[in-house]
């Protein structure tokens, strides 16, 4: 076992146990923490496979701003703790095993099948010289010019949204002490 | 190619399956969407691991849409679950059962 | 083709993790075995400026902080766009320029929206 394959079980055990320890929090805020683990691993992961632009994304995006989102909402929902440890489904047993037989024989078909390599245009040593981010902002202000464009307007909506779903709150409802 | 894309690809549908367990399992709305964002990074990694092992820069570009839209997602997704909260007082799935047939 | 997948740039930063780990768990280590331990009620209370505290430590904040927070997140998905873009608009030229004025033209549409809506008032 060379240093890279050491370094790829450390980040794998480490975003396996961290995201059950995620599912499996009764206390929300537990599993938001365990999650930001889970999601710094992930961005490890990504710079061991050549995705350095991705990692910071991983890290910026994720960890910086969807768990801050995730802790927000968690502090504004005023439910009693017990509440908001709302417990699992009735036939969890049941859900578990089915969910874990069915990863167990996908991830077992996966580990010994083999896939050819067929070389594209963007080889390690290419990406390295470039940079990554140089190398994905050329393939995506060119190839995926309107996909880009659309994720714009995907923006817009999310936030069209969020802000109608959310600006009749009255104070009465859920506001810092009737502010 | 030092780590082999199958180890990947066994991290990954493992990470997705925890992921589904927990939206299966879980009754917590809050805990159902960290399950999905769980599920999307599981296909991330995916992505970004075939990206690496055919030398092509597509799948990592296809990760930068995914992470926007998993942005929008949790954005509308906890808005909804605000919304929900306000009129219902509850994050249990189970209690919100409006449109059962 | 001798093909290793660690870069060797990040050893500093490993380097640098290492570190603050070690700083941290043996300054607490240390600590645990040198410092008395006496605790009394005076002490356990929770400091708040030397007052008593009154209520609890949890309670509810204001909806407001949830819509800048998703504000926030929907604009640095915008910022994380530009990164490349600002790395390539050389080479891109004329043809970037208006990809992503296009682009933050849309997403102006709903920083309009969200100032005439009044999300961004702090009343």
């Amino acid at each position: 076992m060379n240093l890279d394959q050491a370094f790829f079980l450390y980040f794998a055990a480490m975003i396996v146990v961290f995201s059950i320890v995620t599912i499996t929090r009764k206390n929300p805020v537990y599993a938001v923490m365990a999650l930001l683990v889970v999601f710094f691993h992930v961005a490890g992961l990504y710079v061991l496979l050549n995705a350095e632009f991705i990692a910071a994304l991983q890290v910026v995006v994720y960890a910086g701003a969807i768990l801050v989102l995730y802790l927000f909402v968690l502090m504004l929902l005023s439910v009693p703790r017990e509440a908001l440890g709302a417990a699992a489904h009735r036939r969890w047993p049941v859900y578990a095993l089915v969910g874990g037989a069915t990863t167990f024989e996908i991830a077992l078909l996966l580990a010994r099948s083999k896939f050819a390599p067929r070389p594209g245009p963007y080889p390690p040593d290419v990406v390295r010289e470039m940079g990554s981010t140089q190398a994905i902002g050329t393939v995506l202000f060119t190839e995926f010019l309107y996909p880009f464009e659309v994720i714009s307007l995907v923006l817009l909506v999310a936030m069209i949204g969020a802000i109608v779903l959310t600006k009749k709150w009255t104070p009465a409802q859920g506001g810092e002490e009737g502010r | 190619m030092t780590i082999p894309l199958s180890w990947v690809l066994a991290l990954s549908a493992v990470v997705f399956g925890i992921g589904v367990i927990g939206l299966l399992t879980r009754r917590n709305i809050l805990i159902l969407l960290m399950s999905l964002e769980l599920i999307l990074n599981a296909a991330n990694i995916n992505l970004v691991a075939f990206s690496n092992h055919l030398h092509s820069m597509r799948g990592n570009v296809i990760v930068v849409f995914t992470i926007a839209v998993a942005a929008a997602e949790a954005a509308v997704g906890l808005a909804i679950l605000l919304a929900l909260f306000r009129n219902r007082r509850t994050v249990n799935l189970d209690e919100v059962r409006e449109m059962k047939g | 083709m001798p093909e290793t997948h660690l870069p060797t740039q990040y050893l500093p930063v490993l380097l640098l993790l290492a570190l603050a780990a070690g700083f941290v768990v043996i300054n607490l280590v240390m600590g645990s075995l040198v410092r008395p331990k006496r605790p009394s009620a005076e002490k356990l209370t929770p400091y708040e400026s030397g007052i008593p505290p009154i209520g609890q430590a949890q309670r509810r904040f204001n909806v407001r902080f949830y819509l800048v927070s998703m504000l926030f997140v929907l604009f640095d998905i915008e910022t994380v766009f530009l990164y490349p873009w600002a790395v390539l608009l050389k080479k891109l030229g004329m043809f970037g320029f208006v990809e992503m004025a296009v682009f933050i033209m849309i997403l102006l549409v709903g920083y309009g929206y969200a100032w005439k809506s009044g999300a961004l008032n702090w009343d």
